[in-house]
């Protein structure tokens, strides 16, 4: 990668390229979803301190995503990544209901943000692999997802361990960001 | 013009003249770049005494010490080890570049936490914290020879100069539209240039915090900028392909340098001004004619894009570090590989060489800094430690001391 690759990847896209930001709370699963996209080992993954960066192909696109970690303290410097969003992938995990309020005010703080305003969204309800793991209509209910107008959203399940419902999120990325440069 | 006293410089080799000249204090150099342990100080001394004539009869001896001083220093065999000193968990995000001041006594970090911090080298104490800027903090350089201040240049499109001492910020240069992705302090310590995104590069007064020039031209972002030795003249790398060379006074254009079929890396000139060195995506590196704008030599043979290159101290070497996972080194004078250096597991986003010039650094993405001698091209030290991928590695001045700054938020002293 190198800070090189970061500036090459930081400026303006060509057509043909297209700059995802992947966020969400800590434990959401944004970096093995990143690895299960680059076909790469889930096996061995830590908290990420900093953020990773993949470009993937799809549909004649490049889909550079940036995995940005999501730890608390952390948080405040998403800010850092906004610039030139083409498309927000919002990780939820869908088994930790305690934590579904703090990652509904979260996505509602970068729904607000300025710089990400009229950026298509998808929330992936991860982690669906998982007994527990409430459906995806029920977290489009609480975290009040009707109430997006100002912007095209989608969510889906998805378990970024198995890949199941992760090729039908990134079809939807590439149609949105399709509309979006014609 | 009377002759104060002489200093002497060890990289590059040299002495320094301190005369007065109209009541004022002034200083010279008389540059020494091919001295080595085996010149004939006697036949150098007469040199120097035909075309420099503050140099009389009388300040012989002197000279004869000065000279021996030298070359005892050059013929020092360097078999240093380097061991880690310290790890320091220096930011909470990753670490951007690293660079010393002049002496070595400190050293800066960039990061992502969108602060720079100050270090004490010798105890890998933090010493301050420049707080201010709004997104990363990419670029960072101390004013050195003086090291009495630091420009930081950010991903918030701002550039701040800070004082070391009081950590206070005496100004924000405010006027570039994208990121500050590099940034110089000429010489003499008056001017700071910026790089950016937004294709322009800027010349900045020190003192009164104002925009002195914009140079206009780059049709891409301007990634790499260096100032030569004197300070009249300004090298600008872009992602246009093109490298420009401006007149620093005038803020004009005296050159495009154009040559390379893809984006540049990497832009420096030579200690004696003569010469420009590019590298490119295009996997190759040049080296041009800094009076003409001509293309001297194309350095070929790295199998992807050329990321990073420099001159050593004297200008008589030239490295280059490439996405191929390998660097080579090339003489100045013949354009010749001599050394190729294989070995990292990934690509060398960055290289240096020891100021004696008898080591070059390279920096990978395989998590490992590692040293190679120059002449041979053998791997002499493999510096593990880091747990992701190296951004940016430095000397001191003394080549005694090494720090790498990496992804994974820390930054390693090695001694």
């Amino acid at each position: 990668m190198g800070l090189l690759s970061i500036l090459r990847k930081l400026k303006s896209t060509p057509d043909q390229e297209v700059r995802i930001l992947l966020l969400g709370l800590d434990n959401g699963g944004k970096t093995t979803l990143l690895k299960q996209l680059a076909s790469e080992d889930i096996s061995h993954i830590t908290p990420t301190q900093g953020f990773n960066i993949k470009s993937v192909q799809s549909q004649g696109f490049k889909l550079n995503v940036w995995d940005i970690g999501g730890q608390r303290k952390i948080r405040p410097y998403w800010r850092n990544y906004f610039e030139n969003t083409d498309t927000l992938i919002y990780v939820i995990d869908s088994a930790d209901r305690k934590r579904f309020e703090e990652t509904g005010q979260e996505l509602a703080e970068l729904l607000d943000e300025e710089k990400l305003s009229g950026v298509p969204v998808l929330i992936f309800a991860n982690k669906q692999d998982l007994l527990t793991a409430a459906p995806a209509s029920e977290i489009a209910e609480g975290l009040n997802l009707h109430t997006i107008r100002d912007r095209v959203w989608q969510i889906q399940s998805c378990s970024a361990l198995t890949g199941e419902g992760v090729q039908d999120g990134m079809n939807w990325v590439c149609k949105s960001v399709n509309a979006k440069k014609k | 013009m009377r002759l104060k006293r002489l200093l002497i410089r060890y990289y590059p080799p040299g002495i320094i003249l301190e005369y007065v000249k109209g009541g004022e204090l002034r200083n010279k150099s008389i540059d020494l770049l091919d001295l080595n342990p085996e010149t004939d100080t006697e036949k150098l001394i007469r040199e120097i005494q035909e075309s420099e004539p503050l140099i009389t009869e009388s300040r012989t001896d002197q000279m004869r010490l000065l000279l021996r001083t030298l070359q005892e220093k050059l013929a020092k065999q360097d078999d240093r080890r380097f061991h880690q000193f310290k790890a320091l968990q220096a930011h909470i995000l990753p670490l951007t570049n690293v660079a010393f001041n002049k002496s070595g006594s400190s050293f800066i970090t960039g990061s992502y936490d969108r602060t720079c911090r100050i270090w004490d080298t010798a105890s890998g104490e933090e010493l301050r914290t420049l707080e201010g800027h709004r997104n990363v903090v990419y670029a960072i350089t101390f004013n050195n020879p003086y090291g009495d201040k630091i420009a930081t240049g950010s991903f918030d499109k701002t550039c701040r100069l800070w004082s070391v001492e009081t950590g206070k910020c005496f100004h924000t240069f405010r006027g570039h539209t994208a990121e500050i992705v590099c940034l110089a302090f000429n010489p003499q310590s008056s001017l700071v240039a910026t790089g950016s995104m937004d294709t322009t590069a800027k010349l900045w007064d020190v003192q009164t915090g104002e925009e002195v020039a914009t140079l206009t031209g780059h049709a891409a972002e301007v990634i790499s900028l260096a100032f030569n030795t004197v300070g009249d003249q300004l090298v600008t790398g872009s992602f246009d392909h093109t490298v420009a060379l401006w007149d620093v006074p005038s803020g004009r254009r005296l050159h495009t340098l154009i040559g390379h079929r893809g984006e540049i890396s990497s832009v420096q000139f030579n200690w004696d001004c003569s010469r420009i060195l590019t590298g490119s995506m295009d996997r190759s590196s040049r080296v041009w004619d800094s009076a003409s704008g001509q293309c001297l030599a194309t350095l070929s043979g790295h199998e992807d894009e050329v990321l990073d290159v420099c001159f050593d101290c004297t200008g008589q070497l030239i490295a280059t570090a490439s996405a191929d996972g390998t660097a080579k080194v090339f003489s100045a004078a013949t354009h010749e590989c001599i050394a190729k250096l294989v070995g990292h597991e990934g690509e060398i986003s960055k290289v240096c060489f020891n100021p004696q010039g008898s080591r070059v650094l390279t920096a990978s993405v395989d998590k490992t800094a590692r040293l190679w001698d120059v002449q041979s091209g053998v791997c002499v030290q493999v510096l593990m430690g880091h747990t992701d991928e190296i951004f940016s590695c430095a000397f001191n001045y003394e080549g005694d001391a090494i720090i790498t700054g990496s992804k994974d938020n820390t930054c390693r002293i090695w001694r």
